[in-house]
C-alpha cells in the first residue's frame, strides 16, 4: 500500500514540479523508465508468486535502470543509438508482457 | 508494488540463503520471475490474489514497503517528467538524438526549398497576372479615349472648345444648299473639328439638299438664319472664311448677311446616333 502511495506521489510530484531534465540525462530517461517498469512488473509477479524479496527488487530495479542507460549510452557512442534503444525497448516490452501474463493468471485465474 | 507482508520483520531475508526452489505445484507454468531469484513462498497455501489483497490492505510500514515506495516514487517521478517533457510541443525535439535532429533538419531544409520554389512560381504568376491586368486596363483606357475622339468625329458625343460662330442671315431666300456645303468644306479645309448647323451635327456622311425655300441637312429642314457652330482654331477658321472670293464674299454677293464671331468656348452638343454600316466592315479584324 505504501509502495502504491509512493508511485502516486511520484507521478503527482513529477507533474507538479515539472523539473527541467538535464541535457545529459535526457536520452536515457525514457529507456530508464521502461526498464524500471519492467522491474516493477517483475516484482509484482514475484509478490504474487510469493517469492518477493525487497533486496532482490532493489538490486534488479537499479541494475535494470543502469544497464538500460548504459546500453543506450554505448549505442550513442557507437552510432547505433536509435536502433539499440529500439532493441532495448522491444526486449523490455516482451518481458513486461510475459510478466503481465503471469500476473493476469494470478489475479484473474485466466 | 508491495512488500512481503506474510513475512513479518526480516524473516524472509534470513531465509534467503537457503535457496529453495520457488515453484509451488500449481504455478509450474510460470517461468521464473525475471528479477527475483528464487526465494521460497513464505506461505504456499495462499493464492496470488490473496497475497495481493494482503499486500494492499491493511497498509503496513515495513522496511521493504518503504524501500519499494522510494523506488516507485522515483519511477513515477521519472515517468511524469518524461511524459510532461514529451507532451510539451515546443520541446518535442529536446529528447531527440543527434542523427534524428540532422534528419529532421534536412527534411525541413528540403521542405523550405520546395515551398520557396512554389512561392517563386506563384509570385511570378501573380506578376504576370498583374501585368496583364495592367495592360488590359491600359488598353481599356486607350479604347475609351479613342472612342471619345472618334465619337467627336462621328457626332455621337458632345464637344466643346475654342472656335467660331458664323451666322448667315438670308432675308431674300437666295442661299442654297451648295453655298452652305461650300462653307462647310471651307471650314473643314481650315481644320474644323466639330460643326453643327442649327442643331444638326455635321459629320462625314452629312448631305445637304435644297428643299423648297429651305435647306435640308441629313433630312432635317433648316431655315435661315443659318447658325454654324464650329470648333477649331479660330485664327485659321476666320481667315479661311474671309479670303477674297471665299465663302463670305460669295454669300454677300447673294445679298446674305454674314457675321463671324470668335469664341474661346463653343459647345457643339447636337448628337447623331451611331449607325452601324451595312456593308463596310473593318478590315483589321
Amino acid at each position: 500500500m505504501i509502495a502504491v502511495l509512493g508511485l502516486v506521489v511520484g507521478v503527482v510530484a513529477g507533474l507538479l514540479v515539472r523539473p527541467e531534465v538535464p541535457a545529459v540525462v535526457e536520452p536515457y530517461l525514457p529507456i530508464a523508465v521502461v526498464a524500471a517498469l519492467d522491474a516493477v512488473f517483475g516484482g509484482l509477479r514475484a509478490m504474487l508468486d510469493g517469492i518477493f524479496d525487497d533486496k532482490v527488487f532493489v538490486v534488479s530495479f537499479l541494475s535494470n535502470v543502469v544497464v538500460a542507460a548504459l546500453i543506450v549510452f554505448l549505442g550513442d557512442k557507437l552510432g547505433v543509438g536509435a536502433q539499440l534503444s529500439t532493441g532495448v525497448v522491444v526486449v523490455l516490452g516482451i518481458r513486461i508482457f510475459s510478466n503481465a501474463a503471469a500476473i493476469r493468471r494470478h489475479v484473474f485465474r485466466a | 508494488m508491495s512488500g512481503q507482508e506474510e513475512t513479518p520483520g526480516n524473516r524472509l531475508r534470513k531465509e534467503l540463503p537457503e535457496e529453495l526452489p520457488a515453484t509451488p505445484a500449481e504455478e509450474t507454468e510460470t517461468t521464473e520471475a525475471t528479477e527475483e531469484s528464487g526465494a521460497p513462498a513464505a506461505e504456499p497455501g495462499l493464492t496470488g490474489r490473496q497475497r495481493l489483497v494482503q499486500g494492499l490492505w491493511p497498509p503496513r510500514v515495513t522496511r521493504a514497503q518503504l524501500i519499494v515506495a522510494v523506488l516507485l516514487f522515483g519511477l513515477g517521478f521519472g515517468l511524469a517528467v518524461q511524459v510532461a517533457s514529451n507532451s510539451d510541443s515546443d520541446s518535442a525535439l529536446r529528447g531527440a538524438r543527434q542523427e534524428d535532429l540532422v534528419r529532421i533538419l534536412d527534411e525541413l531544409d528540403d521542405r523550405t526549398q520546395r515551398l520557396e520554389d512554389e512561392k517563386q512560381g506563384l509570385e511570378k504568376q501573380r506578376d504576370e497576372l498583374e501585368n496583364s491586368s495592367d495592360q488590359a486596363e491600359e488598353a481599356r483606357k486607350q479604347t475609351v479615349e479613342k472612342e471619345r475622339q472618334l465619337g467627336i468625329l462621328a457626332g455621337t458625343v458632345a464637344a466643346q472648345g475654342p472656335g467660331i460662330t458664323m451666322t448667315i442671315e438670308d432675308n431674300k431666300g437666295t442661299v442654297e444648299a451648295d453655298m452652305l456645303l461650300d462653307a462647310i468644306q471651307e471650314l473643314r479645309a481650315a481644320g474644323a473639328e466639330a460643326i453643327q448647323v442649327n442643331g444638326v451635327r455635321v459629320v462625314a456622311g452629312t448631305y445637304l439638299s435644297d428643299s423648297g425655300k429651305s435647306v435640308s441637312v441629313d433630312g432635317n429642314k433648316i431655315t435661315a438664319p443659318f447658325r454654324f457652330k464650329v470648333i477649331g482654331n479660330p485664327q485659321d477658321l476666320e481667315p479661311a472664311l474671309n479670303i477674297p472670293g471665299g465663302v463670305v464674299q460669295t454669300l454677300e454677293k447673294e445679298q446674305a448677311t454674314i457675321t463671324v464671331e470668335r469664341s474661346d468656348k463653343i459647345v457643339v452638343d447636337a448628337l447623331r446616333a451611331a449607325k452601324r454600316p451595312d456593308y463596310a466592315r473593318s478590315s483589321s479584324q
